[in-house]
C-alpha cells in the first residue's frame, strides 16, 4: 500500500473546509443527466438477440406435498422453449437449507415449483398456467409464537421447536446490576411483515448459453456476493460467473443476496440455449420479495434513581419463514445495538429465528436495526418518563461519547451524538414544546448509532479500487461498489478528485462488471463511503505518488512539498510555480520510463471483527393525531446526523430525507397483511407508503466529527438516519395521546385502540 | 386476436406499428419502438413510474393506456423533454437540487412535473403535491423533488417574462 508521502490531502483533525478543494461542496451526481433524460439503462431495459421471457409456477398453499407435476401441455404450446421442474434443479441450493425447487414439500405461498421460458411474456404466462401441479395439503404453521410450542409441527428436521438459529450474548452481570437498580421497566413491542418496495421490481436477465459461462444483468447491492452465490449454486469457478450491474432501482437492504429467480432464469437459459429475462409481474413482486417478517421484542432495563441507565435485556423472536439463508445476520446486527448508545454496565441478548410457513423473510430498510430501535427507543423513552425525566435530558445524561468502547468491543474514535441531540433539540424548540403542547399534538426524540461496515459477517470487509490516469489529465476510477441511488459513485469521484487535485467531473467512474471491477463486498451495512472511500483514496494516493516523481523533478523540489490542487501541481506556498496536472501526466508517460499511471488501493478493517467508524444521529418528530380517526400526521422532522465529514452535503441531506420517508412509511403505514399465509395487499395501492402531500417539512443538521480513520474524516449516512426516525415518530405519538402504541405500523386502528384504552 | 396497424407519434417522431388490441402504450413504446426511457413498474396504475404526457399535456399512465386508443395521436416521454442538446429546466433542476437518486421513478416524476409546469409556472404547494401524488418514490422522500419543481417553476416564470418582453 502506498504511503501518503505528500502533506497535502492528509486528513487531520485540524483540517478545515477551506483546505479541501472539492470535498464538502455540493456536486450533482455524475450519472444524473442520463437519469433525468431516460438514457439510464436498468435490467428490464436489456434486450439481447433471441431473448426469451420467463414465468414461474408458484405454490398457492403455505404447506403441501407435491404429488405430481404435469408439464406436457405447457411443453406442447408453440413458442415455449424450456420448462424446468424440480428434476432440473437437483443439487442447486439457495444458501444452506433451501433446494432451488422443492422435491417434496412446498413450504410457503409463492414457493417456486416450476418455470417456463417462451418467446414472449404472454406465451410464458399461458404455459405456466398449463402446468398442472397436484398437492396434498399439510398442517400449516403461520404464527411465530405457536411455532415454538411443543405440539407444533416441526418444519425442518434439524430445527427443534422450529428454532432455526439462536444467538445468546451476555456482557457483565445483568442479574447483579438489575438487583442494584432503583427503577426497572419491561415492555413488549411488535413489528409486522413488510416489503422493500423499491421502484424497480425484481428482475434479472441471464445468459447461460455458452457452456460453463454465466452472465447476469440484475439490480444488486453486492455483485461480488451474487457472483459467489451463483457460482456455488451452479458449481462454477466464480470467475466464470459475470455479474453486470446497470443501474439499481433502490436497495433498501433488500438486494443483498441472490433469490430463486436469479437461479431459475439461469437454469432456463441453459436449457433453452437463449438469454432469458425473468421479471416479477404485478402482485408476484410481493410474494417473491423476502423483506422483513414479524418480530416480537421483549425488553427490560434498569436505571438508578439519578437517571443513569445501567442494564438492558432484550429477547427477540423473529418469524424467519420457511428457510434460512443469511438471516442470521439480523441477530448478529441487533445484538450489537443493545449497548451501542448508552455506556451501560451489563446486557443480555437472545435472538431466535423461528421457522413458519411464510416466505423466507430477510430484512426491510434499516436491516432489523432500525426496527429494533423502534422498540428500544420507545422503551427507553418510557423509562425516562417513569423516572420523571425529560427524554432529551435523559439521552444527554446517558449518551455515549468519543473514546467510548462498548461492552462488545466497538470503539468510537469519533462521536458527535451529544452534539446531535443538543443541536436537534435546539432547532426543534424542544424546551418550548415538550409537555406544553395541546392535546393530540406530540413531540418525540429518537437517537441512533450505526457502524460503517460489518466485518465479522464475512471474514473480510474489503473494498478495492483502481485509478487510471489518462494523458489528458483526467482519470477513470474503477470500483465494485454498486450505486443504488445513494450517489456513491459520485462520492468516490469526489474523493479521488480531491487527492489528485482535479475535478470530480474529470473522473469517469467505471463500475458494474465483475470482469473489470476490483472486488468490493458491496453496498450494505452502510460501508461504502468509509470502506470504498478509503480504498479509493488509497488508489488515488498511489497514482498521485507516481506523478509526484515527475513533478518533483520538473519543479526541482522534494516530493513531500508538492501540492496537487485545482488541476495544478506546485510546491507548497508557491502557486506561481504551478504546472498543469495534465502536463505532469503527459511528462510521466512521454519519458524514457514511459510510465502509464495506475493507482491501486484497498481497504479492510484492521480489526478482527467490526469497523473503525460509527456514525450517530438524533431526530425529533412533531405529530398531530386525529382523535376521531387515529390518523397520525407528521408535521415536522428535525434531523441531525454525525457523518464524520459530509463529502457531498446535498447528498447527505438527500439520504436523510429518504430515510425519514422510509422510517415514517414503516412506522405509520407499511404492513404486508398476512392471512392463511397469503399476502392480502399485494399492490402499491393497498400497501401504503407516503405520497408527496403526506411528507413533513424536514430540517437538516449535519454534524461533522471528522473521524480519524475515515476518508477526509467521513463515516456514513447510508442507513444511520432511518434508525432514529421510527422511534422518534412513535415517541411523538405517545406524547400526543399519553400512551404507547407498541405495535408497528401505528395504523389508525392501533392508535385509536391506544387512545380508547 | 388480429393485430392492428396504428400511427403513433412519440416525441415528434412518427411510427407505424402493429399492435394487439390488449397491448398497452407502455408495452408498445418499450418493446416495439425500443423506447426504454419510460419505465415499467407495477403495470397496474399505482406507482406512476410509466407516466407520459399526452398532446394536450394530459398525465397518462402508459401502463393502463391501450395502444389502439392512441392511433393518430402523439405522446411525449422523458426522452423528448430535452430542448435540443440542453436539458430542460425541469431536468436541470432535478439534477442540481439532488432530486434524483436511484432514477427508476425519475421519468415518472419529470413527466408529472412537466405536465404541471407546462400550464402553471406559479404552482402552490398544494398544486405540486397533487401533481406528484401519482408517483411513488422511495429514495428521495419527495422533499428535494418538490424543491426542484419550485426552482424549475421560477426559471420557467423568468423565461415567460423574458419571452413576453422580446
Amino acid at each position: 500500500m502506498a504511503k501518503a508521502k505528500i502533506k497535502n490531502n492528509v486528513p487531520t483533525k485540524s483540517r478545515t473546509k477551506e483546505d479541501l478543494a472539492v470535498v464538502g461542496k455540493n456536486w450533482s451526481r455524475l450519472d444524473g443527466a442520463d437519469k433525468v433524460s431516460g438514457r439510464s439503462i436498468f435490467a428490464d431495459d436489456v434486450r439481447l438477440p433471441g431473448m426469451l421471457f420467463a414465468k414461474v409456477v408458484r405454490s398457492p398453499y403455505p404447506h403441501a406435498r407435491i404429488i405430481s407435476i404435469d408439464t406436457s401441455e405447457a411443453e406442447a404450446l408453440p413458442g415455449v422453449k424450456a420448462v424446468i421442474t424440480p428434476e432440473d434443479a437437483k443439487d442447486i441450493w439457495i444458501g444452506i437449507s433451501q433446494p432451488l425447487l422443492p422435491t417434496e414439500n412446498v413450504t410457503h405461498v409463492g414457493h417456486e415449483v416450476a418455470a417456463v421460458a417462451a418467446m414472449s411474456e404472454e406465451i410464458a404466462a399461458q404455459a405456466a398456467a398449463l402446468i398442472k401441479v397436484e398437492y396434498e395439503r399439510l398442517p400449516e404453521l403461520l404464527d411465530v409464537e405457536k411455532a415454538l410450542k411443543e405440539d407444533a409441527p416441526q418444519l425442518h428436521e434439524k430445527a427443534a421447536l422450529n428454532i432455526g438459529w439462536q444467538q445468546e450474548e451476555e456482557h457483565g452481570d445483568p442479574d447483579a446490576v438489575f438487583a442494584e437498580c432503583d427503577v426497572i421497566r419491561e415492555d413488549t413491542y411488535i413489528t409486522n411483515p413488510s416489503h422493500n418496495c423499491y421502484a424497480e421490481y425484481h428482475v434479472c436477465v441471464a445468459d447461460f448459453t455458452k457452456p460453463g459461462k454465466l452472465k447476469m444483468w440484475t439490480p444488486t447491492q453486492t455483485a461480488h456476493l451474487f457472483q459467489q452465490s451463483l457460482a456455488a449454486g451452479f458449481k462454477l469457478p466464480a470467475s466464470d460467473v459475470r455479474l453486470l450491474t446497470l443501474n439499481t432501482g433502490g436497495g433498501f437492504t433488500g438486494r443483498t443476496s441472490t433469490r430463486p429467480h436469479h437461479f431459475l432464469a439461469a437454469l432456463l437459459s441453459r436449457k433453452a440455449g437463449k438469454p432469458v429475462r425473468l421479471r416479477a409481474a404485478g402482485d408476484e413482486e410481493f410474494i417473491m420479495c423476502r423483506a422483513g417478517g414479524k418480530v416480537i421484542y421483549k425488553l427490560r432495563s434498569g436505571a438508578s434513581k439519578d437517571g443513569k441507565l445501567k442494564v438492558i435485556e432484550a429477547d427477540l423472536l423473529f418469524d424467519t419463514g420457511a428457510y434460512i439463508e443469511s438471516q442470521m445476520i439480523v441477530t448478529l446486527l441487533t445484538s450489537k445495538y443493545i449497548h451501542a448508545l448508552y455506556p451501560i454496565e451489563a446486557s443480555r441478548y437472545r435472538g431466535r429465528l423461528v421457522h413458519t410457513n411464510h416466505l423466507p423473510y430477510y430484512f426491510h430498510h434499516g436491516g432489523g436495526i432500525a426496527q429494533f430501535q423502534f422498540a428500544l427507543g420507545q422503551h427507553v423513552d418510557a423509562l425516562a418518563r417513569e423516572m420523571g425525566m425529560d427524554p432529551v435530558e435523559f439521552n444527554l445524561l446517558n449518551a455515549v461519547e468519543e473514546g467510548h468502547t462498548t461492552m462488545e468491543g466497538a470503539h468510537y474514535a469519533s462521536c458527535g451524538l451529544k452534539e446531535c441531540i443538543e443541536k436537534t433539540a435546539a432547532m426543534a424548540g424542544w424546551n418550548d414544546k415538550y409537555g406544553k403542547l395541546p392535546k393530540f399534538k406530540g413531540i418525540g426524540i429518537g437517537i441512533g448509532a450505526m457502524a460503517s461496515g460489518a466485518k465479522g459477517l464475512y471474514k473480510h470487509d474489503t473494498s478495492a479500487a483502481f485509478v487510471k490516469v489518462t494523458e489528458d489529465g483526467k482519470a477513470s476510477l474503477f470500483v465494485g461498489l454498486p450505486d443504488m441511488g445513494q450517489s456513491s459513485h459520485t462520492t468516490m469521484a469526489i474523493i479521488c478528485a480531491e487527492v489528485l487535485g482535479i475535478l470530480p467531473t474529470d473522473i469517469t467512474v467505471i463500475s458494474g462488471d465483475t470482469d473489470t471491477d476490483p472486488l468490493d463486498i458491496g453496498a450494505f451495512t452502510q460501508r461504502g463511503t468509509f470502506n470504498t472511500g478509503n480504498a479509493t483514496k488509497n488508489a488515488a494516493i498511489d497514482a498521485r505518488d507516481q506523478l509526484a516523481k515527475t513533478a518533483a523533478n520538473i519543479l526541482e523540489v522534494d516530493e513531500a512539498q508538492l501540492v496537487f490542487r485545482d488541476g495544478k501541481v506546485y510546491p507548497e506556498g508557491q502557486e506561481d510555480k504551478a504546472i498543469a496536472f495534465a502536463k505532469v501526466v503527459y511528462k510521466t508517460l512521454h519519458s524514457r520510463e514511459g510510465r502509464f499511471v495506475m493507482g491501486r488501493g484497498f481497504y479492510n478493517s484492521p480489526l478482527e471483527k467490526g469497523t473503525m467508524a460509527y456514525s450517530f444521529g438524533a431526530q425529533i418528530a412533531e405529530v398531530t393525531v386525529d382523535p376521531g380517526t387515529g390518523v397520525v400526521t407528521v408535521d415536522k422532522m428535525t434531523a441531525s446526523h454525525d457523518v464524520g465529514r459530509a463529502i457531498n452535503p446535498r447528498v447527505v441531506e438527500g439520504q436523510i430525507d429518504g430515510q425519514i420517508f422510509s422510517g415514517m412509511s414503516q412506522v405509520l403505514y407499511e404492513e404486508t397483511l398476512m392471512e392463511d399465509g397469503q399476502v392480502m395487499n399485494p399492490s402499491r395501492l393497498d400497501y401504503k407508503m407516503p405520497r408527496a402531500f403526506e411528507m413533513p417539512e424536514v430540517d437538516h443538521i449535519i454534524v461533522e466529527s471528522i473521524d480519524p480513520n475515515g476518508p477526509f474524516g467521513a463515516k456514513e449516512v447510508g442507513e444511520g438516519p432511518i434508525v432514529c426516525t421510527m422511534q422518534a415518530i412513535a415517541n411523538a405519538v405517545t406524547n400526543a395521546i399519553g400512551d404507547q402504541v407498541t405495535e408497528m405500523p401505528l395504523a389508525p386502528w392501533r392508535v385509536i385502540r391506544a387512545i380508547k384504552d | 386476436m388480429a393485430k392492428q396497424l396504428i400511427a403513433l407519434t412519440v416525441n415528434g417522431d412518427p411510427y407505424e406499428v402493429a399492435v394487439s388490441p390488449h397491448q398497452t402504450l407502455l408495452e408498445v413504446m418499450r418493446d416495439s419502438l425500443n423506447l426504454t426511457g419510460t419505465k415499467r413498474g407495477c403495470t397496474a396504475g399505482s406507482c406512476g413510474v410509466c407516466t407520459v404526457n399526452g398532446e394536450q399535456g394530459e398525465v397518462i399512465l402508459s401502463c393502463l393506456a391501450l395502444a389502439v386508443e392512441w392511433d393518430g395521436r402523439s405522446v411525449t416521454t422523458v426522452e423528448g423533454v430535452e430542448e435540443g442538446n440542453e436539458l430542460h429546466p425541469i431536468q436541470k433542476s432535478f439534477l442540481e437540487h439532488g432530486a434524483v437518486q436511484c432514477g427508476f421513478c425519475t421519468p415518472g416524476l419529470i413527466m408529472s412535473a412537466k405536465a404541471l409546469l407546462d400550464v402553471n409556472t406559479s404552482p402552490s404547494e398544494t398544486d405540486i403535491n397533487e401533481a406528484m401524488a401519482g408517483v411513488i418514490c422511495r429514495c428521495t422522500g419527495h422533499i428535494k423533488v418538490k424543491k426542484a419543481i419550485k426552482e424549475a417553476a421560477s426559471v420557467l416564470r423568468e423565461r415567460e417574462v423574458n419571452h413576453g418582453e422580446s
